[in-house]
């Protein structure tokens, strides 16, 4: 017998004496080495300053009467900043990519002599969601992620996830949950990949899985929109705009009732057996690296997500085009499916373009409401309104699109539904592919679309059928 | 004759489900056949003879099932028949072998990387045993570092088939005052196996045993008392426990109040897999000394220091760690 095969042998023979207590043994003489080099060649030198700074701010952050009031405070500027700064950039690009480059396009089209179907296919299919998409979603993502990732640079957002922590724990989820919420608010796919922050793989599902529940950037319009024509309108003028934002205030703390509810049903059921486990680093408070912070976020979640939306928004575009374009007999394949979606839509108080819309929409809650008007003229036939078949538009007054839908069938109870069913139907195919690259399970990327999709038809066909008894 | 789809659709509906039938009652087959090499192992293992009724009795064979199989073990040279005795040939020792490898490691998995409960492991390894390929088994075993024990303190045999003699002996056997290791914690029958999980006893962990009544053991446990029927005790396997440990009342890492200070001397065996190797990764090891700093607003979690980092820490996790 060689050495070699001696060693092997005797090494296999000496394993069983190792008892199950290697790893700890194991891990305790890596430390106990680690410290002992580490005592050896690291000198501290200096006091420590007798005004630190740092233990002040931790102070005031985690005590019981200030920490909430700075955080709420603290999250309230950055939502402001966003909502106020965005505001100029989008208008913009809607006035570059929507009004001026694309009558542009379809000019070139008519001049160049393309036949009247590439010309729709293309431009006011394709390059319209693109631009659109684009318009809408890039302003307030690049306001909002540097921000927030200065936040969490500077050390304070994790002294956030350290505070919620109790709260979110009751629900089976991580503190840092509170974190990747906040980021939902912004653009849910870009909070599925900062749920990397969550180190627990059962604590990071849970958090993917109800992410949704944060109402993104392209739902915060809709919901505006749809909660000033149709619950704003019923008190008096002077009132409405209060009303309306109740109302959707309503809408987000709905949102965040599901995240908890959803998060502790998931932990206690197809997540129990998942490896759990908690730990929250609280890094010292240090100067943010502004440029290195813009650089990063503009780069790494900005880009790579507008990339991902455009990629997705253009097949969209161009199927909503095909579908309000493509007849078979005497109406288009979209009148064909509003019609043929009615009597299912009208059970859970929606209307057949409302479901389309979520369905060929699927890539960007931004272009939902675009879709919902261009397919509502299509199937009432008001061609007097919008710019043809298949060509998304928005009207620039709300009275205008108040009456759009109206003479779609909508009532109170729908607005109702469609602000519920934003708030909680499946993510976008932008998320969803998100989640799959993250999880890398086709598993948990089918769960992610079909928990919120059952929960919003759910509570959909709830309100409807109390609203029938009332 | 004309093609009908409708019996098209029929013969394939058809063909599937007898090939589903067949394919359940050959898994099923095999499933029997490997059942009854591991529980005769487990009687040569543990010394017992085994006859034709134990089988049955043991599996819940009916007596022409178990007599089927039992001819069929002969006829593959797997066991040989001594008397009414059965006995495992080598080749049958090998395959059985081979089916406690894959649930041991599967256990090791459950443990060591689910939070899937301990009353769950046996059941759920029961049915990986008979399904699980060998590449699969390998890259199992690598992943989990090659494990030497499953969690209840049975070894897991080797790929090659080498297996260890048992260590320990039942826990009744030891004198009043006796400070014991636990090598084996018998998870069969289950509801046996619940009181023990209850009470918190793993491999691995130190006993002091305080009192031998008439039919119940007096034990100390990380500094809980409690008693334990015999027959409950007779699950338990151990070996005394030559090193002073100390299986008094212990300080955690709980009760500490910001500003204090401590120093780390071991995690409770009750902190086990991902849990107790993240705990440690973060350096909470033996001598490690460990500071509170803070509490979050509502009082939990806790911030503490652990080697010039600021880590926080959930009360349940902190009351795992016991200090000096």
């Amino acid at each position: 017998m060689s050495r070699r095969e001696e060693i092997l042998k005797t090494a296999e023979k000496l394993r069983w004496d190792l008892g199950e207590r290697v790893h700890d043994h194991t891990v305790e003489a890596l430390h106990a080495e680690a410290s002992r080099i580490a005592g050896k060649v690291i000198a501290v030198s200096g006091e420590k300053p007798a005004f630190n700074y740092e233990r002040i701010l931790d102070a005031l952050v985690t005590n019981r009467w200030t920490g909430f009031p700075i955080m709420f405070l603290v999250l309230a500027v950055v939502f402001w900043i966003t909502i106020e700064g965005a505001n100029v950039p989008s208008s913009f690009l809607a006035w570059i990519l929507l009004d001026t480059v694309h009558p542009a396009l379809n000019q070139f089209g008519g001049a160049v002599g393309m036949p009247w179907w590439i010309n729709g296919f293309l431009f006011d299919g394709v390059y319209l969601a693109m631009a659109w998409v684009v318009s809408v979603m890039l302003p307030p993502m690049a306001i909002f992620f540097p921000l927030f990732t200065l936040a969490e640079d500077f050390g304070y957002l994790p002294r956030v996830a350290f505070n919620l922590d109790s709260l979110f724990r009751k629900a089976g989820a991580h503190g840092k949950q509170a974190l990747t919420m906040a980021m939902g608010y912004g653009c849910n796919a870009a909070a599925i990949v900062s749920t990397r922050i969550i180190d627990s793989p059962r604590e990071r599902l849970i958090a993917i899985l109800t992410n949704n529940f944060a109402i993104c950037n392209g739902r915060w319009p809709t919901l505006i929109l749809i909660a000033t024509i149709f619950i704003g309108a019923l008190a008096p003028p002077s009132l409405s705009s209060a009303v309306s934002s109740v109302a959707v205030v309503t809408v987000v703390v709905i949102g965040i009732v599901m995240t908890f509810v959803v998060s502790w049903g998931l932990s206690k059921t197809i997540l129990k057996g998942e490896a759990s486990f908690f730990s929250l680093e609280l890094p010292p408070y240090r100067p943010p690296r502004i440029w290195q912070t813009l650089y990063t976020s503009v780069i790494d979640r900005t880009l790579i997500v507008l990339w991902r939306a455009v990629v997705w928004s253009v097949p969209a575009g161009g199927v909503i085009w095909l579908v309000s374009n493509i007849y078979i007999g005497d109406s288009s394949l979209a009148e064909h499916a509003v019609h043929s979606f009615d009597p299912v839509a009208f059970l859970f108080g929606l209307n057949g373009v409302i479901l389309l819309a979520y369905i060929i929409a699927i890539p960007a809650n931004e272009i939902v409401i675009p879709t919902v008007l261009m397919l509502t003229v299509l199937v009432t036939g008001m061609t007097e309104l919008g710019s043809g078949a298949g060509v998304m538009f928005e009207l620039e007054s709300e009275l205008a699109t108040a009456h759009v839908l109206k003479a779609g069938g909508w009532t109170l109870l729908t607005g109702i539904n469609l602000m519920l069913f934003s708030l909680l139907h499946n993510p976008c195919s932008t998320t969803l592919y998100t989640i799959y690259k993250e999880t890398g399970s086709a598993k948990w990327t089918t769960l992610a679309a079909l928990i919120p999709l059952a929960i919003a038809f759910l509570v959909c066909f709830v309100v409807t059928q109390l609203w029938a008894l009332l | 004759m004309t093609f009908s789809w409708e019996i098209a659709a029929l013969s394939v509906a058809a063909g599937t489900l007898i090939f589903l039938v067949l394919n359940r009652r050959r898994r099923r087959h095999i499933e029997l056949i490997e059942d009854a090499l591991k529980h005769l192992y487990n009687c040569e293992y543990t010394k017992v003879s085994c006859t034709l009724e134990s089988l049955s009795g043991a599996l819940g064979y009916g007596r022409e099932q178990a007599a089927a199989v039992v001819s069929e073990l002969t006829r593959s040279k797997f066991i040989t028949l001594e008397g009414s005795e059965l006995k495992l040939t080598s080749s049958g020792r090998e395959y059985a072998l081979k089916v406690i490898r894959v649930h041991r490691l599967w256990e090791r998995h459950l443990a060591d990387e689910t939070m899937v409960q301990e009353v769950d492991w046996h059941k759920q390894a029961e049915a990986k045993e008979h399904s699980l390929k060998q590449e699969q088994v390998s890259e199992l075993s690598r992943r989990l570092g090659h494990p030497v024990y499953d969690p209840h303190g049975d070894p897991i045999p080797g790929a090659d088939g080498s297996i260890p003699a048992v260590r320990g002996i039942p826990l009744q056997t030891f004198n009043k005052n006796a400070v014991v290791t636990i090598t084996h914690v018998e998870d069969e029958p289950t509801s046996v196996y619940a009181q023990l999980v209850q009470r918190g006893l793993y491999p691995g962990m130190n006993l002091r045993v305080l009192d031998k009544l008439s039919d119940s053991l007096v034990i100390q446990k990380e500094g809980i008392v409690f008693e334990i029927p015999l027959i409950v005790a007779a699950n338990v396997r151990a070996v005394p426990e030559q090193r002073k440990k100390d299986t008094g009342p212990q300080k955690t890492l709980a009760t500490l109040r910001p500003g204090e200070e401590g120093i780390v001397s071991g995690i409770s065996h009750g902190c086990r897999g991902l849990q107790r190797r993240r705990l440690m990764d973060l350096g909470i090891v033996p001598g490690t000394t460990v500071g509170a700093v803070m509490t979050s607003v509502s009082g939990d979690p806790t911030a503490y220091r652990i080697r010039g980092g600021v880590i926080a820490l959930r009360k349940e996790q902190a009351e795992m760690v016991f200090l000096q």
